[in-house]
């Protein structure tokens, strides 16, 4: 087979992303040259597998772990936190965010070997089982920024980066820093206006 | 329960969702889960003739691979609109033919998706192309009039009243118009997905769906085996808009792979693959003749269409059944046709035909209002229905001219200058404000709801309905708030799921008046059932006063003027739903859009700043995920109107920008502010609580809303879809 169409990349005739997405992905993904030099502290096990120590949510874990594999199918299938969702699996929707030192990737584009010795928070991390929710997590409560609530976790994990990088400044300052993460519901106005009213709570905080 | 509005709630499941708690379908991951992969024909039509899975069979981890010479035995699960169950009638890895590019030839399935993912890359395949059409412009011997093709009459005969060639004729104004609609896919966040699992010869099938039933019955007549032997658990879906409303044809792969190696299986459908895996709304064609006296009386309209099928199936269309009823039109003939192409078969996506139908209408009613120099809400008015034009009976309820009024006064409509380019905004930009309506039937599937109250004052709630985002948890509870005075905290909701009560798809904006007046039956029958008891202060109390541990109730419900019978293909898993014609009236949820757009004059970049949408769905039950779901609904119209399509090339099959960078969704950046607002008037004629849809309404009208707009704006009638920046230059 030559080609299937599960290889769009070099699709003839193909439409170009919007240099919106590019900006968002660009923002998104400042874990670049650290992740770079993580495999090779990575330890081979021996069996083609690399042995890697992550944080997750405050724990620490070490993980035997296939080369090839995400972040995100790491996080989700073998250590069982779903929260964070697989809605393309090529970084174009957002629904995998998750934080790695404080920052917003999209973990369907992170290999899991690259956190190695790195700390990363998802959505179970933002507030424990029967915590108190985040200000973002309740913000989105109380504002219904959300529907079917697929993309919810990638869209608060967004947000809360978003306000601790300085831009939850205006409107359009927050549109266009959440404009990675997609909502196929169309609950974007719910999500600005939760952005808005935790974005002081946080910063109070 | 229909006197009086309902207060402002949570949605019942927002905790859980902002936690990150929410199971959906591929959230089970446990040990000893073997994670399967699709490979995909590369050709858009043809056989194959060789496969060769030897390379994918010796990745490690790689534990079966399934191509047509050894998926054996499977059945195909019929078409939905034919009496079956899927998406299409054909089941892939059946035989060798290929109907369409992208349609699966094998399934690998590995410990690991890594190795799967593999596995699926390395299948090699070689295929016998043969010659193919994927676009509306094909030879005659492949275009089907539907009124004269196998379709079910008269649910699918052409619509014709009065005499629209006489009327036409007669007019003082005739506007004639052709536009077009290109193919779109629903692209719910959540990708198609299964997990299957055999127990003790009975199969468990988890996937996000609209319709858990036709899988259960789907896969029974599949399988061969009863559907008694199969549970299929969806009690979230992470979106569908129609996608997800039948079964797919991934999912038997996955059960029949768990069948044989005896563990459960997880299949995630990759994005790439959804685009082809999955239904699409087809591309269309649609031709307007519209007739009008002096005064602007609209007098005759003529609605013909062509919409895309498959080789296999014949998709019915029922463009017309907007355009007929939208106004009070005297004169009216539609003609619907069927163009084969090679393609997965389309099928619905959020209003499939009232969104490109209203497209084309409104379009066409806003040229008249400037070929009459009339203000085009004034123009609406003045043509608004007083009774159903195709069956002259009254409606239920018919509140437009109230959604119009009200909308008007909240988006300032009177500050508006007619003339085209004739407002500016301080920066320069062109301003249109832009204004249109739409309509879409309120219909109705019969229902079994199941009540139990326990002494500790919990109660559960079993019907048939799938929660998807709309709010239906959060409306069913927000009845047993009302009639039961019981806590949000101490209900609990049981859709989506069989075993329990039957399934009904959830589609076609009926979710919400099927389920309500059921919960609704459900609690008379309840508190009837407690009257038997010793009075005390609450339901829980006499229920220990009388030392029951529960008490429970069940109810069934049709739709007004269905027979008996329906139950029957309820239970069968088989669409059963009614409307918008029912023996005594004709019933529809009514929108109306405001729409105000700004063109950058030197890059003609359009953007949509404000909007205004009124809605008529009867009485709103859950307020707060009401106004949501017609915001949503508003972002698909923006999305269809000036962003989605999906890109075709003749030459190659398929859909060439099948992922979501290039399958371009609106994102946060494109939507602008959204006011939201309902007429809230309960419609009793059609059931006690008054209620109708929304989900689908929210949509109808904001294209043409957003064409109109840009009309005003800069003088361009643009009639086919997206409109896009070099459509301006």
């Amino acid at each position: 087979m030559d080609r299937t169409p599960d290889e769009p990349s070099d699709t003839p005739g193909a439409v170009s992303r919007r240099p919106l997405m590019i900006g968002a992905a660009l923002a998104a993904a400042p874990l670049a040259p650290p992740g770079i030099a993580a495999p090779a502290r990575a330890q081979d096990a021996g069996d083609g597998r690399l042995r890697v120590n992550l944080t997750v949510n405050g724990e620490a874990r070490q993980l035997s772990l296939d080369p090839r594999a995400s972040l995100l199918d790491t996080l989700r299938e073998g250590l069982a936190l779903t929260g964070a969702k697989k809605g393309c699996d090529h970084g174009q929707c957002g629904a995998c965010t998750v934080h790695l030192d404080g920052r917003r990737v999209a973990s369907c584009l992170t290999l899991a070997v690259q956190a190695d010795g790195r700390a990363v928070t998802t959505i179970e991390g933002v507030a424990r089982e029967d915590d108190e929710l985040h200000p973002m997590q309740q913000a989105f409560i109380d504002h219904d920024a959300l529907q079917c609530g697929y993309c919810t976790p990638g869209q608060i994990m967004a947000a809360i980066a978003l306000v601790r990088e300085g831009r939850a400044g205006s409107a359009e300052e927050i549109r266009e820093y959440m404009s990675g993460n997609l909502c196929r519901c169309g609950a974007y106005a719910g999500i600005l206006a939760a952005i808005q009213d935790a974005a002081p709570k946080m910063r109070g905080a | 329960m229909s006197d009086t509005s309902f207060p402002d709630a949570p949605r019942a499941d927002a905790q859980d969702k902002v936690r990150g708690a929410l199971r959906y379908a591929a959230d089970d991951a446990r040990p000893g889960m073997a994670h399967a992969a699709l490979a995909v024909a590369a050709v858009a039509r043809g056989t194959v003739w060789r496969i060769d899975a030897a390379a994918a069979r010796a990745v490690p981890g790689v534990r079966l691979v399934l191509t047509h010479e050894d998926l054996g035995g499977v059945k195909p699960p019929g078409f939905i609109m034919g009496g079956g169950y899927g998406f299409q009638s054909i089941q892939p890895l059946t035989s060798p033919q290929v109907a369409y590019r992208g349609q699966p030839i094998a399934l690998v399935v590995a410990d690991s998706p890594e190795a799967a993912a593999e596995g699926a890359r390395l299948v090699r395949a070689d295929l016998a192309a043969e010659p193919h059409q994927v676009t509306l412009d094909t030879p005659e011997a492949d275009i089907v009039a539907q009124a004269d093709s196998p379709l079910p009459k008269p649910m699918f005969a052409d619509v014709t009243v009065g005499d629209a060639a006489a009327a036409l004729a007669d007019a003082a104004i005739r506007i004639e118009a052709e536009f077009r609609h290109p193919a779109q896919h629903q692209s719910p966040i959540e990708m198609l997905s299964t997990v299957a699992e055999w127990r003790d010869g009975h199969l468990t099938v988890q996937e996000g769906t609209q319709n858990a039933e036709a899988i259960r019955h789907g896969l029974a007549r599949q399988l061969e085996i009863e559907p008694a032997r199969i549970t299929v658990l969806s009690p979230s879906a992470g979106g569908g808009f129609g996608q997800k409303n039948s079964l797919q044809a991934h999912t038997v792969l996955a059960a029949e792979a768990a069948r044989r190696l005896e563990r459960p299986v997880k299949l995630v459908v990759s994005r790439a693959q959804v685009f082809h895996g999955g239904s699409f709304r087809p591309a269309s064609r649609h031709r307007i003749r519209l007739g009008a006296d002096a005064e602007g009386r609209m007098t005759a309209l003529v609605h013909e269409t062509d919409s895309q099928t498959s080789r296999h199936d014949l998709f019915p269309t029922q463009y017309t059944e907007l355009s007929s009823r939208l106004y009070g039109i005297g004169n009216f003939r539609g003609r619907e046709r069927l163009v084969r192409n090679d393609v997965q078969t389309p099928g619905y996506m959020r209003a499939p035909y009232e969104h490109p139908a209203a497209f084309a209408v409104e379009s066409c009613v806003d040229e008249l209002a400037y070929r009459l120099g009339r203000d085009p809400v004034a123009l609406r008015l003045a043509n608004d229905a007083a009774a159903d034009p195709v069956t002259g009976r009254p409606y239920s309820s018919r509140h437009l001219a109230e959604c119009l009024r009200r909308g008007a006064a909240r988006f300032g409509w009177e500050r508006r200058s007619m003339a085209p380019g004739s407002m500016r905004a301080a920066d320069g930009a062109l301003v249109g404000w832009g204004v249109a309506i739409g309509a879409y039937k309120a219909a109705t599937a019969p229902a079994v709801a199941r009540l139990r109250l326990l002494d500790d004052g919990t109660v559960t709630l079993g019907v048939g309905g799938h929660e998807m985002g709309q709010g239906m948890r959060t409306a069913i509870a927000a009845v047993l708030q009302r009639r039961l005075g019981v806590d949000p905290g101490r209900i609990t909701v049981e859709i989506g799921s069989t075993g329990a009560t039957p399934q009904h798809l959830t589609a076609g904006s009926w979710g919400t008046a099927t389920v309500v007046p059921a919960t609704d039956e459900a609690c008379d029958a309840l508190l009837r059932a407690l009257d038997a008891l010793p009075a005390s202060r609450t339901p829980a109390e006499r229920l220990r006063a009388a030392g029951r541990a529960f008490l429970e109730v069940e109810v069934s419900r049709r739709a007004p003027g269905q027979p008996e019978a329906v139950i029957g293909r309820l239970a069968t898993g088989l669409p059963a739903a009614a409307g918008p014609a029912y023996p005594e009236f004709v019933s529809f949820s009514h929108v109306a859009h405001f729409v105000e757009v700004r063109v950058e004059p030197t890059t003609c970049r359009i953007r949509v700043p404000r909007i205004v949408s009124v809605a008529d769905c009867g009485r709103v039950v859950s307020p707060r995920t009401a106004a949501s779901q017609l915001r949503g609904g508003v972002v698909w119209g923006i999305g269809a109107a000036l962003r989605e399509v999906s890109e075709v090339d003749p030459r190659h099959g398929g859909f060439l920008n099948a992922d979501l960078a290039e399958y371009v969704l609106p994102v946060h950046a494109d939507i602008g502010t959204i006011e939201v607002e309902f007429v809230d008037e309960p419609d009793p004629r059609l059931n006690r609580p008054g209620v109708k849809g929304l989900g689908e309404v929210a949509m109808v009208g904001v294209a043409p809303a957003i064409a109109n707009a840009v009309h005003h704006a800069t003088g361009k009638r643009l009639r086919s879809l997206p409109i896009r920046v070099e459509d301006l230059l």
